[in-house]
C-alpha cells in the first residue's frame, strides 16, 4: 500500500475506532425475521395476517388482512385494511425482504408467490407481483412455504414436488425482482430423506438449517382421513439438514424423526444454536456444534404428552434465547419453555387461548404475544371448534392478558394464518446487531 | 492467498490490526465484519450466484464527465457501494469504505488480480456529492493508474439516481428541506454489490455480514471462473 493510502487509511481507522468504541451492548429484535432484515426493536404498528379464503365468508378469496397493533392508535385493535389476491390457492406463510419494505407470500396449493408493497405505506399494501411459474422455474418443485431474505434475494422452501406430489423437494432462490436465481435439492443420501419444510440463516456461522414436513397428497387431503390411512402417515419428513450458506452445499443431515417445522436461530451475542420441534413426536431439537466444530443436533425435551398427538406447530424465541413459546394445535394451547438452561429445557407455562392455535409472534421486547388459529385449510377442525382469530396478549412474565380478540368469521375475513409486524416509518428500523446506538453525537442510517 | 488453512499472511495480519479497531465500530456486526466466524471456503471451490444484471444508468466521474455506469461495472470484477460523503455511521458507509481498504490491500499486490478488479463508490446525494467533493472524498484512494482502480461517482440529479437505485434493489430515504434538498443522513440497508466482468451481480453482502476475507475469495473464486472461461 503507497504510504499515502496507509496514512489516510490509519487515520480513518483511528477516528472509526474514537467515535465507535461508545458502542452500545448487543440488541436483539423480533426473533424469526431473516438476520439480514431490519427489524422492530420497539412498538410495532401493524400486524399483517396472511388469510386463507373461505367460501361463503365474506368475497370467500384469500387476503392479507393488516390490523392497528399500536396501543396508542385511535384504530388499534381494528382491521384498516384487507387486500384479496383472488381465489384460493392454500396460502400459508408470508415473509419480509431483506430492506422490509416487500412481503413475500406463497399458496401452497396454486404455487403462486405473490410480493406486496409494503414500504411505500405499510397500511395499505399493495400487490406489485405476482409470480405464476414457481413450478416450471424451480424444476418441478410444488408448495413455495418459508420466504427467508438473503442480501437481494429470497430463499423459498417448498413442501413438495410435480413428479408424484410427495415430499421430496428442495430449495430455491428468487431476486428480489422476483426472478429465479437457483435451485437446489434436499440431499436424500447420507440418511436425507428429501424432505423440505422451514429454513433458518446464521450468516455469522455460513449456515442455514432446514427442516421437513411432508408433500402435496398429504398437506391438502382432509385430517381426519389423512390419519386413518397408514401408509400416507409414513410419509412425513424425519430429517433436517444443516448447509452452507456460500455454496448451498449440505454440511450435514440429522436423524429428527416427526416432521421437525419451524426453525428458529438464538440472536443472543455469541450465541450459535438453533431449535425446532417435530409435530408428529412431540419433541424438542436443539443443533449446536460440538468441540471439534461439527454440527450436531440434540433433543432437549419433549411438548404436552406425546401420545395425544398435541401437535406442536409453530415456536417464538425469546431475544436473548432464555425462553420459547410453542403452540400447539390439538388442545389450543400456548407453551413457555425456560431455555436457561439447556440440560433442563422445561415447559414453565401453560394457556389455551382457543379450540386450536397455530401461530405464536412475540414482539422484540417479549411483552406482547400474538396468536392465529389456522393450520391448513383441510386440517383445521369442524364446526364449533373452528375458531379462527387473532389474539394479542400481554406477557409480564407469569400471566398472559388477552388485549385484542378479532374474531376472522365474525369480520367475514377467513381463516387467519401467518403474521409478519410492520411500523409506519421504517426508517428507524436496522438490522440485527447493526445498531450505532450509544453514537448519539453521530447520525444514523440503518 | 485464501483465508482457509493458509498461513496467516500480510493481509490477514492487517486484518488484526484493523479488526482491534472494527472490533468495537458496533456491537456484534463490526467484529464479525473484521473476522468471520468461520473459515471460508477457498476460492474456486464453489459457484456465486448469478443473482440479476448490473444496473445501469447516467453518472458523472470524479471530473464532472458524463458517463454510463455500465462502464463502471464491465470488463473487471467490480465491487460497487452506494455511499455519501457525510455519511457518519460506522456501521454504514464508513464501515464499506474500510472494508474496501482492505480488499484491494489484499488485492494490488496478487498478481493474477492486478488490473482484474475495480471499486465503485456511488453517492447517494447529487445535490452534496459533487464530483469536485467527491475528488477531495476520494483523495489518493481515486489513483487512476493504481493496481486497483476506485472510482468515485456522482448522479446529475435524484432523477437520474433514482432508477439506478432501483435497479440494484439498494432502498434509501431522507428528509428534505422546503427546497427538496437532503437534510441529515441516508437511510438504507448497506449493501455491496460483488459484479463479475459481465456486468452481472455475483453477490450482495450487507452490513453485518460483509466479511472482507469472504469478500476477498468471492472475487478470487470470479477470477479463477474467469480464467476458465478464457478471458
Amino acid at each position: 500500500m503507497p504510504k499515502t493510502h496507509r496514512s489516510h487509511s490509519l487515520r480513518l481507522f483511528a477516528a472509526l475506532a474514537a467515535a465507535a468504541c461508545v458502542a452500545a451492548p448487543a440488541r436483539a429484535d423480533e426473533t424469526s425475521c431473516s438476520p439480514y432484515t431490519p427489524l422492530i426493536q420497539g412498538q410495532e404498528d401493524l400486524v399483517y395476517v396472511w388469510t386463507l379464503g373461505v367460501k361463503g365468508v365474506g368475497d370467500g378469496s384469500d387476503k392479507l388482512v393488516t390490523i392497528d397493533v399500536n396501543p396508542a392508535s385511535r384504530t388499534y385493535g381494528k382491521v384498516v385494511h384487507k387486500l384479496s389476491i383472488g381465489g384460493r390457492g392454500e396460502i400459508h406463510h408470508i415473509g419480509l425482504s431483506d430492506d422490509r419494505r416487500y412481503l413475500w407470500g406463497g399458496a401452497l396449493d396454486s404455487n403462486r408467490i405473490y410480493v406486496f408493497d409494503i414500504g411505500t405505506d405499510p397500511a395499505k399494501p399493495k400487490l406489485v407481483r405476482t409470480i405464476k411459474d414457481f413450478v416450471q422455474k424451480s424444476g418441478g418443485y410444488v408448495g413455495p412455504h418459508s420466504f427467508i431474505a438473503l442480501p437481494g434475494r429470497m430463499l423459498v422452501t417448498p413442501l413438495s414436488n410435480s413428479r408424484d406430489h410427495g415430499g421430496e423437494t428442495g430449495i430455491v432462490v428468487y431476486n428480489n425482482q422476483g426472478d429465479f436465481v437457483a435451485s437446489h435439492p434436499i440431499p436424500k443420501d447420507g440418511g436425507g430423506d428429501g424432505y423440505g419444510y422451514d429454513a433458518g440463516v446464521n450468516p455469522a456461522k455460513n449456515v442455514f438449517l432446514t427442516t421437513s414436513f411432508t408433500g402435496w397428497n398429504n398437506y391438502m387431503m382432509d385430517l381426519g382421513k389423512l390419519v386413518k390411512d397408514g401408509e400416507a402417515m409414513k410419509r412425513f419428513g424425519n430429517t433436517s439438514v444443516m448447509w452452507d450458506l456460500k455454496t448451498f452445499k449440505p454440511i450435514k443431515v440429522f436423524q429428527t424423526p416427526g416432521a421437525p417445522l419451524e426453525v428458529r436461530w438464538s440472536l443472543a451475542k455469541g450465541d450459535n444454536w438453533a431449535l425446532t420441534t417435530s409435530a408428529l413426536t412431540s419433541k424438542m431439537w436443539m443443533y449446536k456444534q460440538d468441540a471439534k466444530g461439527e454440527w450436531q443436533v440434540k433433543e432437549v425435551a419433549t411438548i404436552g404428552d406425546p401420545a395425544k398427538i398435541p401437535l406442536p406447530v409453530d415456536i417464538s424465541i425469546a431475544r436473548d434465547g432464555k425462553s420459547l413459546w410453542v403452540s400447539t394445535f390439538m388442545d389450543g394451547t400456548v407453551r413457555l419453555f425456560d431455555l436457561a438452561d439447556h440440560g433442563k429445557v422445561r415447559e414453565v407455562y401453560q394457556k389455551q387461548v382457543g379450540s386450536q392455535v397455530n401461530m405464536v409472534s412475540q414482539s422484540f421486547d417479549g411483552k406482547r404475544v400474538y396468536v392465529t388459529t389456522s393450520l391448513l385449510g383441510n386440517w383445521d377442525k369442524k364446526g364449533k371448534d373452528d375458531e379462527q382469530f387473532l389474539k394479542i396478549y400481554d406477557w409480564d412474565g407469569k400471566e398472559l392478558t388477552q388485549k385484542v380478540h378479532i374474531d376472522f368469521y365474525k369480520e367475514k375475513l377467513g381463516r387467519a394464518h401467518h403474521m409478519k409486524f410492520q411500523v409506519r416509518d421504517l426508517r428507524q428500523l436496522k438490522p440485527l446487531d447493526t445498531a450505532a446506538d450509544g453514537l448519539p453525537l453521530l447520525a444514523h442510517s440503518r | 492467498m485464501s483465508f482457509r488453512g493458509a498461513r496467516p499472511g500480510r493481509f490477514a495480519r492487517r486484518l488484526l490490526v484493523a479488526g482491534g479497531l472494527l472490533a468495537c465500530l458496533a456491537p456484534a456486526s463490526a467484529q464479525s465484519g473484521a473476522v468471520p466466524g468461520y473459515l471460508p471456503n477457498p476460492p474456486g471451490t464453489y459457484a456465486l450466484q448469478d443473482i440479476m444484471q448490473a444496473g445501469d444508468g447516467r453518472v458523472l466521474d470524479s471530473q464532472g464527465r458524463t458517463r454510463r455506469l455500465a462502464e463502471f461495472t464491465r470488463g473487471r470484477v467490480t465491487l460497487l457501494s452506494f455511499i455519501y460523503s457525510s455519511c457518519a455511521d460506522p456501521a454504514g458507509c464508513p464501515y464499506a469504505y474500510t472494508v474496501f481498504h482492505l480488499v484491494r490491500s489484499a488485492l494490488e499486490e496478487d498478481p493474477a488480480a492486478r488490473r482484474k478488479v475495480r471499486l465503485v463508490s456511488l453517492s447517494f446525494d447529487p445535490h452534496r456529492d459533487t464530483p469536485e467533493t467527491l475528488r477531495l472524498y476520494g483523495g489518493p484512494d481515486a489513483n487512476r493508474e493504481a493496481p486497483v482502480r476506485w472510482d468515485y461517482l456522482t448522479t446529475r440529479s435524484t432523477a437520474e439516481l433514482l432508477p439506478i437505485l432501483s435497479a440494484y434493489g439498494q432502498d434509501a430515504s431522507v428528509e428534505k428541506d422546503a427546497a427538496g434538498r437532503p437534510r441529515g443522513p441516508f437511510a438504507h440497508v448497506l449493501k455491496v454489490f460483488l459484479i463479475d466482468r459481465r456486468g452481472r451481480v455475483r453477490e450482495i453482502y450487507t452490513t453485518a455480514y460483509l466479511l472482507p476475507p469472504v469478500v476477498v475469495n468471492d472475487i478470487r473464486t470470479l477470477l479463477l471462473e474467469e480464467g476458465r472461461e478464457g478471458h
